[in-house]
């Protein structure tokens, strides 16, 4: 065996550190870090080393939500589902007994109602498009995807949309949320939450297993499951209510639009005392925003430091305007169905909420409408 | 796309810090969530609250 074919593998396998998009992505990371804590704000510190942590290991594990929804549509694959589930019990096991025993935290809870319905249903279709969700699009972006920076950006202007679209969905009227533990306690509440998560696997598990498709979660989703459902509650502890994505792009949005001149004052989503304020605080004060940031440098660092950063080329024409047009909806849809696979499946499902289970549902036919779009724009159906 | 990706680091940062620097500190880290009469995660009002 000649020297240059013991080297080759060698090179081959070495990670090239992009010294530059790492740096730049610590030294952002610890500015904004620094900045809080110049506040006296330990617990929006630990919110965007949060978030840079579940930027590393959605990378790391490539743990995709639309990626997996896509191959349990097309061909029964329920590995992926199931991978996410692991994250929700995970997060379950804190978020069901804690927001109902500690008066400081919440679980994430919404309206049953038109709204919520359309909005996951539109979210679906979107996040085929934009081949990502709210989670997914932080990551990739951090990642180096120059496509997703277009979803990016459309999802933030369709989530100011959403903001001024939510009031007339929520006059079609609705329900009040039901929550588990206000019927069964704290650990009844978390014994139910479980039952429904287990019997979800087991519905994914037998229509996999009916199509002679694959059930099991690779062990990249196992372990990546594992560690985001462990930064889920870090992240639920350190701001009070479980993790979510999609406000924050409202708030990025709508700042950026009143800095253009655009006047929120007759808007009824931004008179609810909670957005009002947010509207005119720092975005460092919004808990999203800040373990968004985290999750986009996160990701960049974890990228950087294995390969060059952002070294492909842009993709064609017709996939931007997929990414443009996907981004528009998930935003719009996200903010009229109450988050997206994050702040309304994850955190809902975990928070013992039936709106998760019903985003879910609605969600995932919209899917099935972005499956069939995709080759319109040139992308592969599986 | 990498140079694409820098100016938007970098114009990102900029509006971070400079949005921090001029707008008010709310303290703690809130969400809309966290304000009273709060239904959902944006601070929709519940339904029976009409």
């Amino acid at each position: 065996m000649s020297t240059a074919t013991l080297s080759a593998p060698k090179s081959a396998v070495a990670p090239r550190i992009d010294y530059l998009f790492l740096g730049a992505a610590v030294l952002a990371t610890a500015i904004l870090v620094a900045l809080v804590l110049l506040d006296g704000q330990p617990a929006s510190a630990a919110l965007i080393l949060g978030g840079f942590g579940l930027g590393v290991a959605f990378l790391k594990a490539e743990f995709s939500y639309t990626a997996s929804w896509r191959r349990f549509l097309n061909a029964g694959e329920a590995g992926g589902l199931i991978g996410g589930l692991i994250v929700i019990a995970i997060c379950a096991l804190a978020v069901v007994p804690v927001a109902a025993l500690w008066p400081n935290f919440g679980g994430a809870i919404a309206p049953l109602g038109p709204s919520l319905l359309v909005g996951a249903f539109v979210f679906g279709i979107g996040m085929q498009l934009a081949n990502g969700c709210g989670s997914g699009t932080l990551y990739t972006v951090g990642g180096g995807s120059g496509r997703m920076l277009v979803t990016l950006a459309f999802f933030v202007v369709g989530s100011v949309f959403g903001s001024l679209s939510l009031p007339s969905f929520l006059a079609l009227g609705g329900i009040d949320p039901v929550l588990a533990s206000d019927y069964l306690g704290p650990w009844g509440g978390l014994v139910a939450t479980l039952a429904s998560i287990a019997l979800a696997a087991a519905l994914m598990i037998a229509v996999a297993r009916k199509r002679g498709a694959n059930w099991r979660p690779s062990r990249s989703y196992i372990i990546g499951g594992i560690v985001i459902g462990v930064l889920c509650i870090g992240v639920f502890f350190a701001g009070g209510h479980p993790w979510s994505v999609t406000y924050g792009y409202t708030i990025w949005g709508a700042k950026i639009f009143a800095a253009l001149g655009f006047d929120f004052s007759n808007a009824g989503f931004w008179q609810w005392r909670g957005n009002k304020q947010a509207l005119v605080s720092s975005v460092l004060s919004d808990t999203s925003s800040l373990t968004d940031f985290g999750m986009i440098f996160g990701a960049m660092a974890a990228a950087a430091a294995s390969k060059p950063f952002a070294s492909t080329a842009w993709p064609p024409m017709k996939s931007l305007l997929a990414a443009a047009i996907g981004g528009l909806l998930c935003g719009w849809g996200a903010r009229i169905g109450f988050g997206c696979n994050i702040g309304a499946f994850v955190g809902g499902v975990a928070s013992g909420s039936l709106h998760g289970w019903v985003w879910f549902a609605a969600a995932l036919c919209g899917n099935l409408i972005g499956i069939r779009l995709r080759p319109a724009f040139g992308l592969s159906r599986d | 796309m990498r140079k694409t990706y820098m100016v938007v680091v970098v114009l990102v940062l900029v509006a971070i810090v400079g949005n921090h620097l001029t707008s008010a500190s709310s303290g703690r880290a809130v969400s809309p969530e966290d304000f009273a009469g709060a239904c959902a995660p944006c601070g929709a009002p519940c339904p029976s609250k009409k």
